[in-house]
């Protein structure tokens, strides 16, 4: 099955680690714009789910299509440059440098891509911004706290314009008040900036803010549009 | 204080020293059963620390080993400068027999017995060789024994009566023998010499240490043995962050900082303890292989190999000890919480003026002994005490300013740059200290080597002088001792005949008196010299045109040249040619000889070997050389470089002509061996220090690597290449690498500058070893990046991104 206008396509991923299987034949598309959240217990693959569809990993089998383009036959530094330019991430934590101030962590993606320093700066500034962390552009990720850390991480998934952003439990290690404020603001900018957003959830209150649900359960995906 | 205050004290302190002892033993039991990473941190430690130890050991082993030697070496010495020896029935009849094969020295003694008493024997042999019989060393056996002693076994007719013992050498690899030869074959000696007792009788204590030789060996010892000290601290911390971790969870579970302390500080005294046991192992498997290492002809026996005492006590004690110290200081500026770690975000800024003040205070005693030094002789023992301590502080203060000048360096480097250098030197701004830690055992040792390098460069350069010998004239030179005129043209013939002689310039030296006795000394009679020698050879000490067998040539100089006495030799002269045994010459027996009218005048010529002659030089027709008494013969020989070895067949010659094998090889320099060898022994001990300096770097920087298996893996998540990461780690090396080298360069150059001004020694900078530690550093900074790279690769495999 390949939905019409999807952004990314999968179809009958298998993964295997060992001897333990991770994804065996599980499908998923996600239209540009669209917020689908991926769901599951811990250990159901929906961790490997997120890294193959962002070509972090090889699948065994299976394809993905991005935009058109076979992300499983594309070289590694074709799929870097991909994640470099097309993909955002976002991760529950230890994803900032920490000898890096915060600003420099969210320009460091620009800069990776070649934008020039202050040309950088002054766009992940405005992220901040938008994020609600412009006081804290200048510290250092061990100065600040896990919420501010977290809204730092997603202006930096942010700041080159993705078209697909990847969360995984992006609010795993905040309590509620923080993590409902980290999604308001990245489902926002993601819609304002129609970026699809895969989101790698176990709660049901983050999955709210999805406009459509995934749940992975050993190894296969199941599409709950029509459950919900 | 009320009266019930004391005794809640006491059981305080008793509870105190429990719990010390208590979580000191806790840690000691987290070093080994915390799995596989606590394994592989004490390993890491144990394996560090014990490098370490067993390069201290050996250090320490340095005194004890050298007196052993010099004590084996005083024991067989045969010459007595107090008094010469006159032959008598319990002494013995001994001459030096030196010689070379290729490129290693053999030192042989050949001797006869003057009477029928009981002379000594030597040390390390039960008897004395009997006339043809001889003694060797095991080292030289085992060389006459192998298929490459076949050439040398010629020059020793002697057969083999056994093999000296220990107590009879100076290192197991000496080559050396004893042989007896019988009284006659003294007549074929050109030196010889009396014993009635073997070895240097010392008075009193002996010698004290040259005081400039003192300030060479400690300033040594600093140089060499400050960066394993540095390297011990090092290794004490490998894993600490990992640890830092565990003791957060113990935290948690209740216990207090004291204690985690304590349990931290236990953790590091089993791996220094650990360590101290493998250093100690190491060290014994050393000395085993100790005897099949030779430097420069030297060697040890493993029984020399013994670490001094005290020495040994100060090292059992201090690593431990400051393997704790070390611990403790770097939990300083850390807080372990319940919940994690806490390392102070921004540490304290370090002050510069105690920084400062060290090597200042090293210059300040330095400058005023400018001039005042003699490397030979002077100096007093306050003096050389002043300049180890300045020449000390100056290298310890350089060590001293590098973390500052490291902090201050990289703080101005902004956020600019490209990525790979942005990621580098923000990661040095938040800890230049684990940098600067690694780095500053490069310091000392590159600034202690360099400025050690100048001195030794520049003595060398004043030691080395012009022999005036040209080895492209004659390349060997062989005094022969001859009787009589006949044998040494016999003596030529046979070197003539040895295989690889190119050519032979052989030149029969003599004298000729005058008819009358001296007017200042009437108890002899003036002498002049006469040369007879072939017309090729005659060539080679005076500048002749033309010269046919029966010319003869007398060799005009200034006047001032001649001594008054010489002038009788003149043209038509009438001249005696008997002389006494004494070598007097004897007016009572003149034989008279005239010297021929038509002699030649012609200008002298310095020979090969560096001399100019006088007097009379007569080719064999002119002069038959069978006449003059006394003679001294000298052959000047051009071997063929085609001829492998032809230099060894010229000495077997030697030693069929004479036992003492009076033979050299010609060269237009002489240049002091010792400090060769010091400057190659101190190169190589900088470039193991660098190494083992780039070795902690590494573990360091594999450590801040797996710290970061997470991060990386982010990085690459979204789009990181693997070239800026790698580029960063090379930044990362080599900034501090790169300070490290130009401050001790400074240092050293300061130090260098200051130790040639006190040995009163024109400043010259050794741009070699300057540039090979540059070279060497630079190599450091390329393995350490090397070797992370592979690692670096693996962590940045998305696996790392998996949490299940």
């Amino acid at each position: 099955m390949t939905p019409a206008g999807s952004l990314l396509i999968a179809t009958s991923l298998n993964k295997t680690y060992g001897h333990t299987p991770a994804l065996d034949g599980a499908d998923f598309s996600i239209h540009p714009g669209e917020v689908v959240a991926v769901m599951g217990p811990s250990g159901s693959g929906k961790s490997t789910l997120l890294h193959c569809l962002a070509g972090i990993v090889r699948p065994d089998s299976g394809t993905v299509q991005y935009n058109g383009r076979e992300l499983t036959a594309m070289s590694d530094s074709e799929r870097s440059g991909l994640r470099r330019g097309e993909f955002g991430f976002v991760f529950q934590f230890g994803q900032l440098v920490p000898e890096l101030s915060c600003v420099e962590n969210v320009a460091l993606p620009l800069r990776l891509n070649g934008a020039k320093r202050k040309e950088a700066e002054a766009r992940a500034e405005s992220w901040m911004e938008r994020l609600e962390v412009a006081d804290v552009a200048h510290k250092r990720p061990g100065e600040v706290s896990g919420g501010q850390g977290q809204r730092v991480a997603v202006a930096r998934s942010l700041v080159t314009s993705p078209r697909v952003l990847f969360a995984d439990e992006p609010t795993g290690a905040l309590d509620s008040l923080n993590g409902e404020r980290v999604m308001e603001l990245l489902t926002e900018a993601a819609r304002e900036s129609r970026t699809a957003v895969v989101l790698v959830t176990h709660e049901a209150r983050v999955a709210a803010y999805s406009d459509r649900e995934v749940v992975v359960r050993d190894g296969k995906a199941r599409d709950m549009a029509g459950v919900r | 204080m009320s009266g019930q205050d004391a005794p809640a004290q006491e059981p305080r302190a008793r509870v105190s020293v429990a719990r010390w002892a208590a979580d000191l033993a806790m840690g000691a039991r987290f070093a080994v059963t915390g799995g596989r990473e606590s394994w592989a941190r004490t390993i890491m430690t144990a394996v560090g620390v014990g490098l370490g130890v067993v390069l201290l050991l050996v250090a320490s082993s340095v005194p004890t080993a050298y007196q052993q030697r010099n004590e084996r070496g005083d024991a067989r010495a045969t010459l007595s400068y107090a008094s010469k020896v006159k032959a008598g029935p319990d002494t013995l009849h001994l001459s030096d027999a030196n010689t070379d094969f290729r490129d290693r020295e053999i030192a042989g003694i050949v001797m006869a017995p003057d009477g029928d008493g009981s002379p000594p024997s030597p040390p390390g042999v039960d008897r004395l060789p009997a006339a043809g019989e001889m003694w060797v060393s095991p080292a030289l056996k085992k060389l006459l024994d192998s298929g490459d002693g076949k050439l040398l076994r010629d020059r020793f007719p002697y057969r083999t009566a056994g093999v000296i013992g220990d107590s009879g050498l100076s290192g197991p690899n000496d080559l050396s023998y004893y042989a007896g030869i019988s009284p006659k074959a003294f007549d074929h000696v050109n030196s010889d010499y009396h014993l009635a007792q073997w070895g240097i009788q010392k008075k009193g204590e002996g010698e004290p240490l040259n005081p400039a030789l003192l300030l060479l060996i400690i300033v040594g010892c600093v140089v060499l043995l400050l960066p394993v000290l540095i390297f011990i601290a090092t290794a004490t911390r490998f894993g600490g962050e990992r640890r830092d971790r565990r003791l957060a969870a113990l935290r948690l579970v209740g216990a207090d900082t004291h204690m985690t302390r304590r349990i931290a500080a236990g953790e590091s005294l089993f791996g220094a303890l650990l360590g101290l046991a493998v250093g100690t192992g190491l060290f014994l498997l050393v000395r085993v292989f100790i005897e099949g290492v030779v430097v420069w002809d030297i060697s040890f026996f493993a029984s020399d190999i013994v670490p001094a005492a005290p020495l040994a006590l100060a090292i059992a004690v201090a690593v431990p000890a400051s393997a704790v110290m070390v611990t403790l200081l770097a939990l300083r500026g850390i807080a372990i919480e319940p919940l994690g770690v806490v390392r102070n975000a921004r540490p304290k800024r370090r002050r510069l003026w105690w920084r400062l003040l060290l090597p200042l205070l090293g210059i300040a005693l330095l400058a005023p002994l400018a001039g005042g030094f003699q490397a030979t002789s002077g100096g007093s023992d306050t003096k050389a005490y002043q300049a180890a301590a300045g020449a000390v502080l100056l290298l310890v203060g350089v060590t001293a300013l590098l973390p500052w000048v490291i902090e201050a360096v990289v703080e101005r480097f902004g956020g600019k740059g490209s990525v790979p250098w942005q990621l580098a030197t923000r990661r040095l701004q938040l800890s230049s200290g684990t940098a600067s830690r690694a780095v500053s055992g490069i310091t000392v040792a590159v600034a202690g080597a360099l400025a050690l390098q100048m001195l030794f460069a520049s003595v060398q350069a004043r030691d080395s002088h012009s022999t005036g010998q040209d080895p492209r004239r004659a390349q060997m030179m062989a005094n022969v001792p001859v009787s009589t005129g006949a044998e040494a043209r016999d003596a030529f013939e046979r070197y003539r005949a040895t295989k690889g002689v190119r050519e032979m310039l052989g030149v029969t030296e003599g004298y000729v008196s005058a008819l009358h006795h001296s007017k200042d000394d009437p108890s002899t009679a003036p002498e002049a010299s006469l040369t007879v020698a072939d017309c090729p050879s005659l060539r080679e000490v005076a500048h002749i045109r033309s010269c046919k067998d029966g010319d003869s040539f007398f060799i005009d100089a200034p006047p001032d040249y001649y001594a008054a006495g010489e002038k009788f030799a003149k043209p038509g002269a009438q001249v005696n040619l008997a002389f006494d045994d004494e070598g007097m010459p004897d007016l009572r027996h003149k034989k008279l000889w005239t010297i021929p009218a038509s002699i030649k005048v012609v200008k002298s010529r310095v020979d090969p070997i560096g001399s100019e002659r006088t007097g009379v030089l007569a080719t064999p027709g002119a002069f038959d050389v069978a006449k003059l008494a006394r003679p001294h013969a000298v052959a000047m020989i051009r071997t063929d470089p085609k001829v492998p070895d032809a230099t060894e067949y010229v000495r077997n010659t030697s030693a069929a002509l004479s036992p003492a094998m009076d033979v050299m090889r010609l060269s237009s320099t002489a240049q002091s061996d010792e400090f060769t060898v010091i400057r190659k022994a101190l190169f190589i001990g900088a470039t193991a220090t660098l190494l083992l300096i780039g070795a902690s770097m590494i573990v360091t920087t594999l450590e801040q690597l797996r710290e970061r298996k997470r991060l990386l893996s982010v990085l690459v998540a979204f789009g990181t290449r693997r070239t800026t990461l790698s580029w960063s780690v090379l930044w990362q090396t080599a900034v501090p690498v790169v300070l490290g080298l130009a401050l001790s360069i400074a240092g050293g150059l300061a130090l260098g500058t200051l130790l040639l001004k006190m040995v009163g020694q024109p400043l010259a900078v050794d741009w070699s070893g300057l540039g090979a530690m540059t070279g060497i550093g630079g190599g450091v900074i390329l393995l350490v990046t090397l070797v992370s790279l592979p690692p670096l690769w693996r962590m940045m495999r998305p696996e790392g991104l998996r949490t299940e």
